[in-house]
């Protein structure tokens, strides 16, 4: 129980990216579990390696991904985006920036998988009955501030409003006055910030190696799924029942091996069958 | 319906002629015995490219090609080592098996469009390794290994394709196998297009409402093309586990998948020889990048990246100019 | 007057809402018959529904003796009840005599394994098709444009390509959505005439949804209103003209719909 909140906080807010960069630009973003191992090998660098201060390392792995989400848009999708009519094309622009990113980290960082001492030490233990180290809680906590953090900025803020509008109708967002280009770059930074945060609260606990992008871009379309695409809701809810299912299927079922993404693969299938705009979605077509 | 132009004829006859007679007399005279293996892989990955384009002709983004060929790749396995089919006859099976999964899997699946579509084949390649490694028929991580080469054929008698584990140079018969099988592939996938079949797709692609309006049964045709499409992600799948003689669930994985999507991107998704020399360029592209060690991953991306930005609809693009894009 | 196609109490909600509510009338063979409605009257809906292309909440739609409605789109094309769309809804990479000859579909005689192959029935039907389609472009005066790309067409003909592949399916009922809608008033009166002699020289029931008042007045046998999604009025032009409530509605509402 206590592990799904866990998981569930840190998958709610990788889907939470995804589910940004996709409403606004309507570009399903390959590249996001890459992003997310970038964000945990600068926090490593940062904090691991040249001993600088946590938060610190944290708040680099933002600025750099914000940084680096942001050139791409600029220079990568919005040409394409303008240049064709399909939206396969963006899709493969993804794919390539996925590739390329692997590279990056490859050449960057190498391929040894990296963790950090713990940040903070000890167990919790309530009786026996719930039993979690104090790391584990201290990052799902930061995790699910960062959430409300970032729900609140997209209710009250200008930016969140600018987002919003871009997301529901571009065309109209416009005539409005918003600067489209400006607010998508904002917006695709911002998704990859996130993932870059995700990363850097994840390396404390699991570690990060260049093989985990591929498999984590996956579980955050799953997300998406469940949630249904583009919906900020949508993203958390989605998170949170995968992060769930996972871990009570890791929890009950690891004696079978493998079978628990098995099942949750079977179910999302059963439930899309029923459901093709998951939870929250709108209805399309 | 049947009469060809001359110059298809030609082009027809060129391209036999390349694959029959010029490769392998210039692999005997560079000696560069390796090209065989190669161009049987591209030839391969060029048949469940071929799937993968026949999905997106009816307007489906399918990243899912991985799985069926994991799929085919494993019935062929099985049949062949554990209850000793031949494997010409395990080959279709394993075709009929993927398309049988597609059908399945399909039914709910193919109601979902557009990027909706992509995200959930892309989820099941990953599902598909995941079964393999906790299924107890397909031995986990451990895979399924020495799959004997594939037996001879004989009609009364007459063999017709020898033993190949009999023969000097497997290598060589497994390329005229996989181009053989390459050629029908293609051949069909042309008559396909160019027949009433291939219209209905179009017009499904393009708009599914006025489709369904002026009569055309699209939850059947979209099952229909996606088990297609998925045979022949299990026959090329099939027989590369013959060439390798082994499967791990890690034989197809979802970088595969994708390569398969990109393959069929790079060549152009209006032609229907486009994923075929997409095939071929990002194969050879990645086996040419191979000098640059350290730097081939990113050197092979960056390419990737700058063609996209440039060629959005893919090489041959460039020979037919904008006005040839159905 | 025997009915051709019954509208029996149909009723459509979504949610809360109520699009159409308790809908009855009678189609008579060969005779067109507009609906006509403020907007969200609920229209569209119940086009929708009479095709199939979306369920009923309640009541049902008879065609010859038989429930259309709650089926699948393609079975109620297959029966002979085509609905066309408005202009966007077309195949926009083929050319005109492409998209007609695909809509003609129904009328293979070969499987679709036939084509494949290359059989004698296939080739035959291709060229029967082939004929059709240039037939077909020629009655509805099109033939000059056959050869062109559908997404480089003019709106009046994107809307005469929408009519040609609904009538290239051999329809016994044709359903138009808003035939007349963004048209200039000669195009307007060339559709009309161009529907009157589908009605006349092919023997095809129309129904046409339409805000066009001057149009529907000059074009219908019959015209059933709608609004707030009740039928408020059946009956011949001269009638509707002169019905308290459709004045009421109409004037009730945005004023330029009335248009006369």
């Amino acid at each position: 129980m206590a592990n799904g909140v866990y998981l569930g906080s840190q998958y709610a807010m990788i889907a939470l990216g995804l589910t940004l960069i996709f409403a606004l630009m309507n570009v399903l973003n390959f590249a996001h579990g890459q992003m997310y191992v970038i964000g945990g090998f600068v926090t490593y660098t940062f904090y691991g390696q040249w001993g600088v201060p946590f938060v610190l390392a944290l708040f680099m792995s933002c600025i750099t991904l914000a940084i680096v989400g942001a050139l791409i848009e600029r220079y990568l999708f919005a040409p394409v985006i303008k240049g064709s009519a399909r939206e396969e094309s963006t899709m493969l622009l993804a794919a390539g920036i996925a590739f390329l990113l692997d590279a990056l980290i490859l050449l960057i960082f190498g391929e040894k998988q990296r963790g950090v001492p713990k940040i903070v030490d000890g167990v919790f233990n309530w009786d026996f009955r719930l039993i979690m180290p104090y790391d584990r809680i201290l990052i799902c906590i930061l995790a699910i501030l960062s959430i409300v953090a970032f729900i609140a900025l997209m209710q009250y803020s200008k930016t969140g409003r600018a987002l919003r509008a871009l997301a529901q109708d571009r065309t109209a967002a416009q005539l409005m006055g918003v600067n489209v280009d400006r607010y998508s770059m904002i917006g695709f930074a911002l998704g990859a910030m996130l993932a870059g945060l995700v990363g850097g609260l994840l390396v404390t606990i699991t570690g990060i190696n260049l093989g985990m992008g591929g498999p984590t871009s996956i579980k955050a379309f799953m997300m998406v799924m469940i949630g249904g695409a583009g919906v900020i809701s949508g993203a958390i809810w989605g998170g949170f029942i995968l992060g769930f299912m996972e871990a009570f299927g890791l929890a009950y079922l690891s004696q079978y091996g493998d079978i628990t993404y098995l099942l949750i693969f079977v179910s999302l299938m059963i439930f899309l069958a029923i459901r093709p705009q998951g939870l929250m979605g709108k209805p399309w077509g | 319906m049947l009469n060809f132009s001359k110059t298809q004829i030609m082009g027809v006859v060129a391209f036999l002629a390349i694959f029959f007679v010029g490769v392998p007399v210039l692999i005997a005279a560079t000696g560069r015995w390796d090209f065989y293996f190669t161009l049987t892989s591209v030839a391969l990955l060029a048949i469940a490219s071929a799937g993968v384009w026949l999905t997106f002709y009816i307007g489906r983004i399918n990243i899912g090609q991985g799985a069926f060929a994991l799929v085919g790749a494993y019935v062929s396995a099985i049949l062949v080592v554990k209850t000793g089919w031949s494997f010409w006859l395990s080959l279709p099976a394993a075709g009929l098996f993927a398309a049988l999964v597609a059908v399945l899997i399909g039914l709910p699946i193919l109601r979902l469009r557009g990027v909706y579509f992509a995200m959930i084949t892309l989820v099941l390649t990953q599902v598909a390794t995941l079964t393999a490694l906790a299924l107890p028929i397909t031995n986990g991580a451990k895979g399924i290994t020495s799959i004997p080469l594939p037996g001879a054929i004989s009609i009364f008698s007459m063999p017709l394709v020898p033993d190949f584990s009999t023969l000097e140079n497997a290598r060589m018969a497994f390329y005229f196998t996989a181009i053989i099988l390459m050629i029908i592939t293609y051949a069909a996938l042309y008559r396909l297009v160019n027949s009433r079949l291939g219209h209905l797709c179009r017009s499904m692609q393009q708009n599914e409402e006025l489709a369904s309006s002026i009569g055309v049964n699209i939850t059947y045709i979209r099952i229909l093309i996606f088990a297609i499409s998925s045979f022949f992600g299990g026959i090329g799948g099939a027989m590369f586990g013959s060439i390798s003689q082994s499967v791990y669930p890690a034989t197809f994985v979802v970088k595969d998948s994708v390569d398969f999507m990109l393959n069929c991107f790079l060549g152009g998704l209006g032609y229907v020889f486009g994923p075929m020399l997409g095939t071929l360029a990002l194969y050879f592209g990645w086996d040419l990048l191979f000098e640059f060690g350290k730097y081939q991953m990113l050197i092979y991306a960056t390419l990737l990246i700058i063609i996209i930005r440039f060629l959005p609809n893919g090489l041959l693009s460039i020979r037919l100019g904008k006005g040839g894009v159905k | 007057m025997s009915a051709l196609l019954q509208v029996k109490n149909v009723t459509k909600r979504y949610g809360g809402l109520t699009a159409n509510n308790d809908i009855s009338f009678d189609v008579a063979e060969n005779e067109i018959l507009s609906v006509i409605g403020p907007n969200g009257a609920g229209k569209s809906t119940l086009f929708k529904m009479i095709t199939s292309f979306t369920p009923t909440s309640s009541g049902e739609v008879i065609y010859r003796g038989e429930r259309i409605s709650n089926l699948k789109p393609h079975i109620v094309a297959r029966k002979g009840v085509v609905r066309t769309f408005q202009e966007t809804t077309i195949f926009k990479s083929m050319t005109v005599r492409e998209s007609v000859v695909v809509a003609q579909h129904l009328r293979a005689k070969a499987s679709l394994a036939g084509y494949f192959w290359g059989s004698k029935t296939a080739r035959d039907d291709v060229t029967t098709f082939e004929k059709y389609a240039d037939e077909l472009l020629e009655f509805l005066g099109m033939s000059p444009i056959s050869g062109e790309q559908a997404s480089n067409l003019p709106q009046g003909s994107l809307r005469a390509l929408g009519i040609a592949i609904g009538l290239a399916t051999d329809p016994k009922v044709l359903l138009l959505d808003e035939p007349f809608a963004g048209m200039n008033h000669d195009e307007t009166m060339n559709m009309v005439n161009l529907v009157r002699s589908v009605r006349n020289e092919r023997g095809v029931t129309v129904m046409l949804v339409e805000h066009d008042m001057p149009a529907v007045m000059k074009i219908s046998d019959r015209i059933v209103v709608l609004n707030f999604g009740e039928k408020i009025a059946e009956g011949t032009p001269s009638e509707i003209q002169n019905n308290e409530k459709v004045i009421e509605a109409y004037l009730g509402s945005v004023d330029d719909e009335i248009g006369m």
